[in-house]
């Protein structure tokens, strides 16, 4: 576990975080270093992502441990709140708003002007694709525009810190990709954006580093790649190689100690290969292809996504 | 297990403040922020779905001196406001109509509908955290929420106090006399200041409850029996009931009946500034109950 530095007014830390609900356990002993940029938070139902969401913004208070976002605490929240946003899962709104005024009235309580609130709720609604919408009630909209006009509220007054849960549920593929181009353009500016998920591929295609959470327990965070690493010695790392010569290639290989299992497939046109030792296999396999002249198609790592760091840890726990 | 987490981009600066904008924590950024969320409230308090019930059980006593007025007639075909001479009628609505009705039963459950759903009906609609996720202090939020309540309550049974004085004195002989020239105006407005005082007390009350029980049902009806008897009371626990602040601030004296227990009634400041106390007494509890509030809505 990575020690947490206190004090950083750029990160978001939690320093031996606890939140109990009486008995029962919430989230335990996270310890948590967060930079800017995207931020996955993967686990299955239950697992403490919203637990975890909602202690950093102090819907929540810790039973232990401190929460720190950019050096601000949930205690100071007229500071705190203007460099958070955060969406909830909760589908609910107030009654009887436009989609319009339920971000334009929010950003007057905000403490904006009528005339800034106005230009924010404008601008905000333009960026998530409801400009047209936003004279209708939130109570007729459709799953994917209730999500996307919660978004448009959470960010509205710029936050440098959006925390979302479940941003992507109910969007359509379209929407989706746009909601990802925003997240995208708000971490290149040098914003936090904390997303949770158990869409895997999405988190997988988003993140720059995830945060693995099974039990109310962190059981992986940093950048996927990473992660996937220091599973070598337990999970071997499989490549998929697609070559003229499988067989050839895969007896090769097998001269490696590091290598532990080669499958070839059933068009026998690739094989798959498991590893102790990625740099060493890398280094290998070039190595064998420009000796044997072999015909070499494509190499993709078959299991160094998010989605098999979730099985190994989550799903197979840990084995 | 673990891997350090690289730092991909730098940090952006904090959001700035708008040049001629209120800083952060201000006094006149506190101000707009309570303005807001007043004006936000004041439509759900006067026109949400569940105002309707509220705007029902005002009009509900000048609806009842309405109908009185026009259907119940003498053997002659008189309207029976006549049968009434002035000092009956400033009796009749001292005690039955005001007190026993208007106040004790109309504002009282008033006032539970309104305050004791300040909080509560955010919690159960699951929209508290849009303000709690805001950056404004929750004393803030609370002292908005209990203002808001005090316009919609003090509108609605102000309105239903003034109705329902007109109606019973302007049809009776010598009625409108005794509003134009004699002390009907003076009566009226007692009854106004004792009305919104009485909304001031038992919205503070309310508010307060909303903040330690679930449903405020049972303790609000526990309060409506503790004033309903408070003239059987000794002296001392008499002061802890807010009708008996009230009773001393109506122009015309009501009698508790021959059973009450007699104790000497506050004068009118020391009954206004009491319960005003009171009540800030019992914001500020709640506004504290408000800063360690946590939401959880639901399993993640």
């Amino acid at each position: 576990m990575s020690a947490p530095t206190k004090g950083t007014n750029d990160q978001i830390v939690l320093d031996n975080v606890s939140k109990f609900y009486g008995e029962v356990l919430g989230v335990n002993r996270i310890d948590l270093t967060i930079p800017p940029g995207i931020t996955g938070l993967v686990g299955p139902n239950g697992s403490g992502k919203t637990t975890l969401m909602n202690l950093l913004v102090g819907l929540l208070r810790p039973s232990a441990g401190t929460v720190s976002v950019r050096g601000l605490s949930p205690d100071r929240p007229e500071t705190m709140f203007r460099e958070i946003g955060f969406a909830t899962q909760v589908d609910a709104f107030p009654t009887g708003v436009t989609g319009f005024e339920f971000v334009e009235l929010l950003l007057r309580v905000y403490g904006f002007s009528a005339s800034d609130a106005k230009a924010r709720a404008t601008k905000a609604l333009d960026r998530v694709g409801l400009t047209e919408a936003g004279g209708r009630k939130v109570a007729g909209y459709s799953k994917g525009m209730r999500q996307r006009i919660k978004l448009a509220q959470a960010m509205a007054h710029d936050p440098s810190v959006l925390i979302l849960d479940e941003p992507l549920n109910g969007l359509d593929p379209m929407a989706r990709a746009e909601v990802i181009a925003l997240f995208r353009e708000l971490s290149t500016a040098g914003k936090h954006v904390l997303v949770s998920s158990h869409i895997l591929h999405e988190v997988d295609l988003i993140s720059d580093q995830v945060v693995l959470l099974n039990g109310g327990y962190v059981v992986a965070e940093g950048e996927i790649g990473g992660v996937r690493d220091e599973m070598e010695e337990e999970h071997p790392v499989q490549v998929m190689i697609r070559c003229d010569q499988p067989s050839l290639l895969a007896s090769k290989l097998f001269e490696a100690d590091h290598v532990v299992e080669a499958r070839i497939t059933n068009d026998r046109r690739g094989l798959l290969v498991s590893t102790k030792d990625a740099d060493g296999f890398h280094l290998l396999l070039n190595r064998i292809v420009l000796e044997n002249n072999l015909a070499v198609e494509s190499i993709v790592p078959a299991d160094a996504d998010v989605h098999a760091v979730y099985q190994y840890l989550i799903e197979q726990g840990g084995r | 297990m673990s891997a350090a987490i690289s730092n991909p981009v730098p940090a952006s600066p904090a959001t700035p403040i708008a040049v001629g904008e209120p800083a952060p924590g201000s006094a006149a950024l506190r101000r707009r922020q309570l303005a807001a969320i007043i004006r936000m409230e004041l439509k759900k308090g006067f026109f949400g779905k569940r105002a309707i019930g509220l705007w029902l059980l005002a009009l509900a006593p000048p609806a009842m001196l309405a109908l009185r007025l026009f259907f119940t007639r003498d053997t002659r075909g008189d309207s029976i406001a006549e049968l009434f001479d002035l000092a009956q009628a400033q009796a009749i609505f001292a005690g039955a109509i005001y007190q026993a009705f208007l106040l004790r039963v109309i504002v009282f459950l008033g006032c539970v509908g309104i305050f004791g759903n300040l909080i509560r009906r955010e919690v159960l609609d699951r929209t508290l955290h849009y303000y709690f996720l805001a950056p404004i202090r929750r004393e803030i939020l609370v002292l908005g929420k209990y203002l808001t309540g005090l316009i919609v309550a003090g509108f609605l049974f102000g309105l239903s106090t003034v109705a329902s004085f007109l109606l019973t004195f302007a049809p009776i002989p010598g009625g409108t006399r005794f509003l134009l020239q004699g002390p009907g105006l003076g009566h009226l407005f007692a009854y106004v200041a004792t009305t919104l005082l009485a909304c001031v007390g038992y919205g503070a009350i309310f508010l307060t409850l909303g903040f330690f029980f679930r449903s405020p049902a049972i303790p609000a009806l526990l309060i409506f029996g503790w004033e309903g008897i408070h003239f059987l009371l000794p002296p001392l626990l008499k002061k802890a009931s807010v009708i008996h602040y009230l009773q001393s601030l109506m122009p015309v004296p009501v009698s508790d009946g021959p059973l009450a227990l007699l104790s000497d009634a506050p004068s009118k400041p020391v009954a206004v500034i009491g319960l005003l106390i009171f009540a800030g007494l019992l914001v500020a509890i709640s506004a504290r109950r408000a800063r360690g509030m946590e939401i959880k809505y639901e399993e993640d």
